[in-house]
């Protein structure tokens, strides 16, 4: 007898999947020489489809494949969370290659790959299904990353990020094998009910740090933060966006259904490891970002300080911290695509990412120097914008959970990332510029630019619904257990 | 007789042989190599696990494993002959552009 597949739980990666392969047949015929952009076109209607699919999905929870796969209220969150993600990426993705000689049919194809691969990250409740849906979308973070085949930092980055990409892929595995080893089993369900029966063991425990390594390379946490500066640098900058927004949160979902989840029952033993990860954390990025010169790789250590800051959230092992890693999240996701909206539209009229050709942008476009302020204040952290109230709630979870010293390391590396921040902004507004060229910016990317300005804002001013959401998806989540 | 920490012993020699290779060749094959030896540590383990637990699931995850490294070893090429058509060399060394 077959079990019963329910397919309404996984419409959503079926629809997504449905569109890829759709625009693989409209490429093929597709006149090579053609203009017109209808990958990129279609690509959005099929976008705003799924957004209205997604809303309707709200209530839906349950588990299918043999429990393979779950649908869940994080798993929600976070499908929203990614498509949202994919809007901003696309828009910049059109805007990034009109500049360049290079075909770009395929990067929408790959972005695609990768989107279908985050959903089903958010919904694994299988190892073998996580390991599986990691690699389709790292591998094709690898492809995308070298995609630039003329341009020398693009292949550098690509080779990098596709060296310590398997290397952790590889710990991923062997740690795998020594938890299925231990508990016979690669269901998540199955391996809670291990791990609430039994008393921690060496093998489980090995298995835990060798998994941790992919966790800690999606996210950027110390000790496999190196590669983040290279690669953020070197890539194309839309696949710089969808790394540090997309990539990062995909890295946090299997941190909270691994430690929030399965594992949760032992908590107190990790708590203090993820408190002196998160204090290394910020402390390597906050300082690493105070000598960069390239405003990529500023906002390259900046990310790691971000992961440090949410990292906090982890190690308080509450509720409360769950909620605030998501609502930080959230803020994050429109204020840092807010800025890389802005470095795309300036190097495609600078043709440069260094941080002394921004002298005096205010002067050649008030609208990008707003924008770019709006995003770097509310990264620093400043009230009343998102990233501000983002950054109290994780305060305020991990002072709850007792780790004073933590949200101490904390305030002093927010203070220290004012400093590079604003010398940025300084840039901006104060220095002369060196040109008087004005910067064009096209009508839809006044239209991102818009929806990111305003999700800053809105989110800062307005927590309440946003908090909500947060914390209904922290809730509702599958096998939670503290 | 062959019990199941032999198997164990032999997987953690190839995974070590392949992280030190991995670390230390300078060559860009050598280093593909090396995370092959990885993926195929981790299969030598799973299949062991799956034969002394007496379940199938270990010998099933090899078979979508053997897939992933053959889709990252495509990548990989791919990627060297991108960087030897541009820099006449896959000598990890030469990719020292982006620093600091």
């Amino acid at each position: 007898m077959f079990p019963v597949i329910n397919w309404n739980l996984i419409s959503l990666e079926v629809l997504i999947t449905a569109i890829l392969v759709i625009l693989v047949v409209v490429d093929i015929f597709l006149p090579r020489e053609s203009k017109e952009d209808w990958i990129g076109a279609l690509s959005f209607v099929g976008l705003a489809g799924l957004i209205v699919f997604w809303f309707t999905q709200s209530n839906l929870t349950g588990a299918t494949f043999g429990g393979m796969f779950i649908m869940d209220s994080l798993a929600w969150f976070f499908k929203g969370f990614f498509l949202l993600v994919m809007v901003f990426v696309f828009a910049m993705t059109q805007e990034f290659f009109k500049a360049l000689p290079t075909r770009k049919n395929e990067f929408y194809l790959l972005l695609w790959l990768a989107l279908i691969g985050m959903c089903f990250v958010a919904s694994s409740a299988d190892f073998l299904l996580l390991f599986l849906s990691i690699e389709t979308l790292t591998i094709s973070l690898y492809v995308m990353t070298a995609y630039l085949k003329s341009d020398s930092h693009s292949l550098e980055a690509g080779m990098k990020y596709l060296i310590l990409g398997a290397l952790t892929s590889g710990f991923f595995l062997f740690g795998l094998s020594f938890i299925y080893g231990a508990t016979h089993s690669t269901r998540f369900e199955a391996i809670q009910a291990f791990v609430q029966t039994h008393a921690m063991s060496p093998m489980i425990l090995f298995g835990l740090v060798l998994v941790f390594a992919t966790v800690g390379f999606k996210i950027g946490s110390v000790p496999f933060q190196l590669w983040v500066p290279d690669v953020y640098q070197g890539a194309p900058t839309p696949v710089t966006a969808l790394l540090s927004v997309g990539s990062k949160a995909a890295g946090f979902i299997i941190l909270i259904r691994l430690f929030f989840g399965i594992f949760a029952s032992w908590h107190i033993h990790w708590s203090v490891i993820f408190a002196a990860l998160s204090a290394a954390t910020m402390c390597y990025g906050n300082l690493g970002a105070m000598f960069q010169k390239n405003i990529k790789r500023l906002l390259g250590y900046s990310s790691i300080g971000h992961a440090g800051y949410l990292l906090m959230g982890a190690a308080t092992g509450s509720a409360l911290g769950l909620s605030a890693i998501n609502f930080y999240l959230l803020g994050y996701l429109f204020t840092n695509l807010a800025a890389f909206v802005v470095i795309i539209l300036f190097f495609i009229a600078q043709k440069s990412d260094e941080i002394e050709d921004y002298a005096g942008l205010v002067k050649r476009s008030p609208l990008l120097a707003c924008a770019l302020l709006l995003s770097l204040v509310s990264l620093a952290g400043i009230p009343p914008l998102a990233g501000f109230f983002g950054k109290f709630t994780l305060l305020m979870a991990t002072v709850k959970a007792g780790l004073i010293w933590l949200a101490i390391v904390a305030g002093v590396n927010i203070i220290v990332s004012i400093y590079y921040y604003l010398l940025v902004a300084k840039r901006v507004y104060v220095d002369a510029p060196r040109t008087n060229s004005p910067i064009p910016v096209s009508l839809s990317m006044r239209w991102i630019l818009g929806l990111a300005m305003a999700g800053i804002v809105v989110i800062g001013i307005f927590q309440g619904p946003f908090l909500d959401m947060a914390m209904t998806a922290a809730k509702g989540m599958y096998l939670f257990h503290l | 007789m062959i019990g199941l920490g032999n198997y164990l012993i032999l997987s953690g020699i190839i995974f070590s042989i392949g992280v030190v290779g991995v670390i230390t060749s300078r060559n860009m094959l050598k280093v593909l190599l090396s995370l092959e030896l990885l993926l195929a540590a981790s299969n030598l383990s799973f299949v062991a696990f799956s034969r002394f637990n007496g379940d199938y699931t270990g010998q099933l995850i090899v078979f979508f494993v053997i897939l992933v490294a053959a889709v990252e070893v495509a990548v990989g090429l791919a990627i060297i002959v991108l960087m030897y058509r541009h820099f006449a060399t896959i000598q990890v060394d030469e990719l020292k552009d982006l620093k600091w």
